[in-house]
């Protein structure tokens, strides 16, 4: 946020929460001592939270751990600063959970993040590997026992391997295969070695400790390496792909055929321009960026989503704010009896999961079979056609949103000084004529910065479309923008609806309709100044 | 005619409203009740009336474990983010301060990047997270409070800064006068005045944690740990909609249970809040 | 006044300490779920979805007592695939993965499965076309145990014979709405942004495809079927069978009702799997399984064949115990039969079929209707198809022209798989 909020305090890696109860000016001795709890508490906190730090040696999270106490304590110390002792708590939240993710997700932007493109590319390389040891044609399949020659813990390990056949046992580690004396070993008669002499025989609990060491461990054998399959089993493999880090190439070892390492794209590309599936994330610039303005795909129906997304969004608003409004005026009078029944009941959709509703309403919509059909007697292909696909689902927010902004008012009603509307009707205004010049803008004051984020989170209300029309109707020609579609719902399906999730796209286009929005918002925003400064 | 010009309205604007409000949520208790529970929205009036669906979904699942992890990380996580959202609305309505206005709006525009690009970061940290401090990691309560609570300065902020503005000024500064320090000036004078949006920011917050979904998918894996949410949504995942329907509108049925009683529990603050007596002290 | 504002800061302060204790004084059981606590014995971490994970359990605790190891079932909810792929990146997903084997060439271009080396004698213990299901690239990426396909499931109170063609089905079904026994021809989900899954079958049937095979018959996505000429005489055919044709197809019809219409005896035939036949018993309604029919002079109709399958995950944190689970314990029939009692799906483990194809006499009509299945195309570039695809069959079950609406979807794929 803003610098002189928490001063150096806004910075803090992800420790436990610090909440510290703000500083009386008034000593007293029962706020000095909360005081000093809070403050023992936050360093107790931060103590417990250096020990795992300083064990993986994370110097930099110490020192920000270290930072983040001692502004706090100096904070809630000094007498100055006094705005930010109140946000310190909330912006030291809003930082790490919130300011993080998003600035971190932005920075994808710049990528090409995204599935194929994940990972570095070591992991690529050792993904490409993995992925083409095959078993070495009229190989034997061995029995398996994992065995050591010291501490079952820490000792070096080796496989213990029958060939089923013969029934002969070899013990083999990163050095090679060697025979033992039938003498010496016990075989079970599925052929798993249970006792060898020299060797303590690993059991599945103690070997699966050490998991990462058997699965890496490759005995070296003519054509391939005997690697375990799970913990009884063996086999004789062969890596069909190597990497060679002197072409950096990845290099088929059957055919020779070579894929060069593009650092552009991020991937091993062949001569004959085919990639391998395992690629990794680089960084692509503005590409992403240039996309979204270049792609026809987008800019054709990108003002036509515009419109109709600051028409859904005006209108869930609107509608359900003069609805809930309405309501809540309507129920704020002692004459009316059973109120708390009315408001309990009024807020029930609001309490029902949303994510349930809006696919019991996209039922209720259906043309042949839905209750809505059935109950009016119409025949209307309600989410068929885009109008009435449009105002169903600006009916369905207006239902599930309502209660919302019902309570909202109900709450800021009450907080609006009896006298004053009474006094005005004293003075000879009617009811409405009260209520227009004392409470609306009263109201007002308090709802439009609540209105300018209702806004904006119906700007970007994926799942209000996702789960009742998910974006259609479509036009027959154009499947890929509906009717219906949020700029939201049309970014998702162009980033993740294609051959796998493009996060780096994605990405930039979140940041292009988070311009817009911004933008919309912070005009809206510098309005509510006159207001404020009326009424503060 | 005159008691409707002066009450009779008011009931009739809350009798539609409710009419309108109750419509979808009676197919819903239509669909828990029938024990064939199929989502066939035809009819309202169920084919059969039996509890199946609640002692199944009682017995055949997780679900008395679900409510009370989303009882309690719902509850926790409000409670927490209104108080942590009334300090900042204190300060952002009464105190004039360099980057006042711009830390509000900052805090609006943070709530409009889409959530769901955000879980490969959430991924990424409390991956960390859970490495070094295991006991707010993945599959803990307060990992997922604590990541709630990022959003805790928020809309929250925002309505309660509403609020403080339509509190005369004069009433902190005569406390102010009178040698209170802003700490008193804040809890003794202006919460109290608050109460009011204390309670309907609190059900606000409480309604939207215990609805929220993504995140929760994603953190809380074992069936032990999940939410109601996520809990139910799994009842409905893919083919099985059908066979489990009814058990899933019992399920949120049950769901909305905490919200009202939350709500009947703030009533008295929503509604008593301000009588006209409380303004003057 | 005071009072009560005291009352509310008091409780408030006491959550907010509450809040900030507990991340030391952790009693609610949240210590035994944590991932990382130094466990004595090695521990596996399995995820699966809600119901798959159920099943699970017992068979689980048991391959933990038998070895000596922690099992841990996690049910993911939803987006398994995604969450799985996300988590394995950033460390923290599962040692072993369940899930429909089309995942299979998202996962490989991630890394986040390794191939599972199978014996000769387990190889040959799966059915064939499951293991094909699971073969991507020339390597077994996952041990299948059940499968799944489309067949046609019939009222036979209401139509005694099965319907030898497309053509049979809509003359019984427009006799039963005549003598108002019936108000649908067949429950097949459409849907408003239709299915692609479900249409495959009649889609084969009247000639068309998705994706050419290569010669050693793997999908190419170079070959992309949607958009050719034969689709478009394919789409012919279903706008015949759409709202402006005979109304056999209805966007009305979703996945939502499609099996409860069945149920509620409003329609006498319905296409769909497996899992659909709970409700259909649980609904008291005399049934036969038999496979969908195919249009009268056209090819058969192909159902898409999905494989459930364990993975083992590439950067789970005990591989080695994974495999063991995979390979070695999953290719048991045991545990085939024990999750095909929790969920009634061909077993994929031909001694766990045999074992319960007697108490069940579905299965091997299932297993008839898929006689012909095709495994659903693993290859990455399948995801692209689903969306277009599915538009492209509700506007036309809707009354688009079929030739410029396919052609439209061609090209929006193309689009995509090009990118």
């Amino acid at each position: 946020m803003t610098t002189q909020l928490g001063g150096p305090a806004t910075r803090a890696l992800p420790a436990p929460e610090k909440k510290v109860a703000p500083e009386p000016r008034d000593r007293s001795l029962a706020s000095q001592i909360i005081k000093i709890t809070l403050l023992g508490l936050v360093v107790a906190i931060a103590i417990w939270a250096s020990f795992p730090l300083i064990e993986n040696k994370a110097w930099i999270g110490l020192a920000l751990l270290a930072a983040t106490t001692a502004a706090l304590l100096y904070l809630y110390l000094t007498p100055r600063h006094i705005p930010a002792k109140y946000l310190a708590p909330g912006t030291l939240l809003l930082i790490v959970f919130q300011v993080f993710p998003v600035l971190y997700t932005a920075s994808t932007a710049f990528t090409n993040y995204g599935d194929g493109h994940r990972g570095t590319k070591q992991e690529a390389v050792v993904a490409i590997q993995t992925a083409s040891v095959t078993q070495v044609p009229g190989s034997i399949e061995y029995a398996l026992s994992v065995a050591t020659t010291g501490d079952p813990a820490t000792g070096p390990l080796v496989f213990l391997i029958t060939d089923p056949a013969t029934r002969a046992v070899s013990a083999g580690d990163a050095g090679g295969l060697r025979k033992l004396d039938p003498a010496d070993v016990t075989v079970t008669s599925a052929g798993k070695v249970t006792a060898a002499d020299g060797y303590t025989v690993l059991t599945f609990g103690q070997a699966s400790l050490r998991s990462k060491e058997i699965t890496a461990l490759a005995v070296p054998v003519d054509g391939g390496a005997i690697r375990s399959s799970g913990l009884s089993r063996a086999y004789e493999g062969k890596a069909g792909r190597v990497y060679d880090a002197g072409c950096d190439c990845v290099r088929d070892t059957t055919t020779g055929k070579t894929w060069t390492a593009d650092g552009k794209v991020g991937a091993f590309v062949g001569e004959g321009g085919d990639r391998l599936a395992q690629g990794w994330k680089v960084s692509v610039g503005f590409s992403n960026f240039t996309r979204v303005v270049t792609d026809p795909d987008i800019s054709g129906p990108f003002l036509r989503t515009l419109v109709w997304n600051f028409v859904f969004a005006i209108g869930s608003t609107g509608g359900t704010f003069v609805l809930g409004m309405l309501v809540a005026v309507s129920l704020h009078s002692k004459r009316v009896r059973g109120r708390n029944l009315y408001r309990v009941l009024l807020v029930l959709p609001y309490a029902m999961p949303a994510f349930a509703m809006l696919l019991v309403w996209r039922d209720m919509f259906n043309k042949d079979f839905g209750l809505i059909n059935t109950f009016f007697g119409t025949d209307v292909d309600w989410l068929g056609q885009p109008a009435t696909a449009r105002i169903a689902v600006l009916l369905v927010q207006l239902w599930l949103g309502y209660p919302y902004m019902f309570l909202v008012t109900t709450g800021a009603l009450q907080a609006i000084p009896a006298e004053l509307s009474e006094a005005s009707r004293i003075d000879g205004a009617g009811a409405w004529q009260s209520f227009r010049r004392i409470v609306l803008p009263l109201l007002m004051v308090a709802l439009t910065p609540l209105l300018i984020s209702s806004f904006a989170f119906n700007f970007n209300n994926f799942n209000a479309i996702y789960l009742t029309t998910e974006g259609g109707p479509f036009a027959p020609d154009n499947p890929a923008n509906g009717a219906t579609d949020l700029l939201i719902t049309y970014t998702y399906r162009l980033a993740f609806g294609g051959s796998g999730a493009q996060y780096g796209y994605a990405a930039a286009i979140s940041i292009f309709i988070f311009l817009i929005v911004g933008t919309i918002s912070a005009i809206a925003f510098r309005r509510t100044r006159q207001q404020e400064e009326v009424y503060a | 005619m005159k008691w409707f010009k002066k009450v009779g309205w008011r009931h009739a604007v809350g009798v539609v409203a409710v009419v309108f409000s109750l419509g979808p949520i009676l197919f819903v208790i239509s669909a828990a009740v029938n024990p064939l529970g199929t989502l066939s929205s035809s009819q309202i009036v169920p084919s059969g009336i039996s509890l199946d669906n609640f002692t199944k979904l009682l017995r055949d699942t997780d679900f008395g474990q679900w409510f009370l992890n989303s009882v309690i990380i719902a509850g926790t996580a409000s409670a927490v983010a209104v108080f942590v959202s009334a300090l900042a609305a204190y300060v952002f309505s009464r105190r004039r301060f360099r980057g006042r206005r711009t830390g509000l709006l900052s805090l609006l525009l943070i709530q409009m990047f889409p959530q769901f690009l955000a879980v490969v970061a959430i991924f990424l940290m409390f991956a960390t997270i859970t490495d070094y401090w295991p006991v707010i990691g993945f599959n803990t309560w307060w990992g997922l409070v604590l990541l709630y609570l990022g959003g805790a300065l928020g809309v929250g902020t925002w309505l309660m800064k509403g609020f403080f503005d339509t509190v005369p000024r004069e009433l902190d500064e005569s406390a102010t006068v009178d040698g209170a320090g802003h700490a008193q000036v804040f809890f003794r004078i202006l919460l109290p005045l608050v109460a009011p949006v204390l309670a309907v920011t609190g059900l606000l917050a409480f309604i939207s944690t215990i609805n929220e979904f993504i995140f929760a998918n994603i953190f809380l894996t074992d069936s032990s740990a999940k939410t109601l949410s996520v809990g139910l949504w799994g009842l409905v995942a893919a083919e099985q909609r059908n066979t489990n329907f009814g058990m899933f509108c019992a399920g949120t049925l049950l769901t909305a249970i905490p919200t009202v009683l939350v709500f009947q529990l703030l009533q008295r603050y929503i509604v008593e809040g301000l009588t006209s007596g409380a303004v003057k002290g | 006044m005071r009072i009560r504002a005291a009352g509310v800061a008091g409780a408030l302060t006491l959550a907010l300490l509450a809040a900030g204790c507990g991340g030391k004084s952790d009693d609610k059981g949240t210590a035994a779920t944590d991932p990382s606590a130094k466990a004595a014995t090695g521990e596996l971490v399995i995820w699966a979805d809600d119901k798959r994970a159920a099943a699970l359990k017992p068979f689980a605790d048991k391959f933990g007592t038998e070895n000596g190891v922690t099992v841990k079932i996690q049910a993911i909810s939803k987006d398994q695939q995604t969450t799985f792929v996300t988590a394995s990146q950033q460390g923290s997903g599962p040692d072993v993965m369940v899930g429909a084997h089309d995942w299979i060439g998202n996962l490989v271009q991630n890394g986040a499965i390794d191939p599972v080396q199978l014996s000769d004698q387990q190889k040959s213990g799966i059915a064939g076309n499951a293991l094909k299901a699971v073969t991507f690239n020339g390597q077994t990426y996952g041990v299948p145990y059940a499968t799944e396909n489309l067949a046609l499931i019939r009222n036979t109170d209401l139509a005694p014979d099965s319907p030898a063609t497309i053509e049979d089905l809509v003359a019984t079904g427009q006799k039963l709405i005549s003598q108002k026994k019936a108000s649908e021809i067949l429950c097949l989900q459409v849907g408003q942004t239709g299915d692609a899954y479900h249409l495959y079958p009649l889609y084969s049937s009247a000639g068309g495809y998705l994706f050419g095979t290569t010669a050693n018959g793997d999908y190419d996505p170079k070959d992309l079927g949607v958009g050719t000429p034969a689709s478009v005489n394919a789409f012919k055919k279903i706008a015949a069978l759409g709202e402006k044709g005979n109304k056999t197809l209805k966007r009305s019809i979703t996945s939502d009702n499609s099996i409860s219409t069945f149920t509620g005896k409003k329609c006498a035939f319905l296409v769909s799997g497996p899992w659909a036949i709970t409700d259909v018993k649980k609904a008291g309604i005399k049934y036969d399984i038999t496979p969908v029919p195919p249009f009268a002079g056209g090819k058969p109709a192909q159902p898409f064949l999905g494989v459930q399958t364990f993975y083992v995950a590439a950067k789970g944190k005990n591989k080695a115990l994974a495999q063991e689970f995979v390979t070695n314990y999953v290719t048991t029939p045991d545990l085939a039969v024990a999750l095909y009692q929790a969920e009634p799906r061909p077993p994929a483990l031909t001694a766990a079929f045999d074992q319960v194809k007697g108490t069940d006499p579905d299965l091997a009509k299932w297993q008839e209707a898929g006689k012909n299945a095709i495994p659903l195309p693993a290859i990455p570039e399948m995801a692209a198809i689903w969306d277009p695809f599915g538009k492209a069959e509700a506007a036309v079950v809707g009354g688009a022209d079929p030739a410029k609406t396919i052609e439209a979807a061609g090209k929006t794929i193309s689009g995509s798989i090009n990118k």
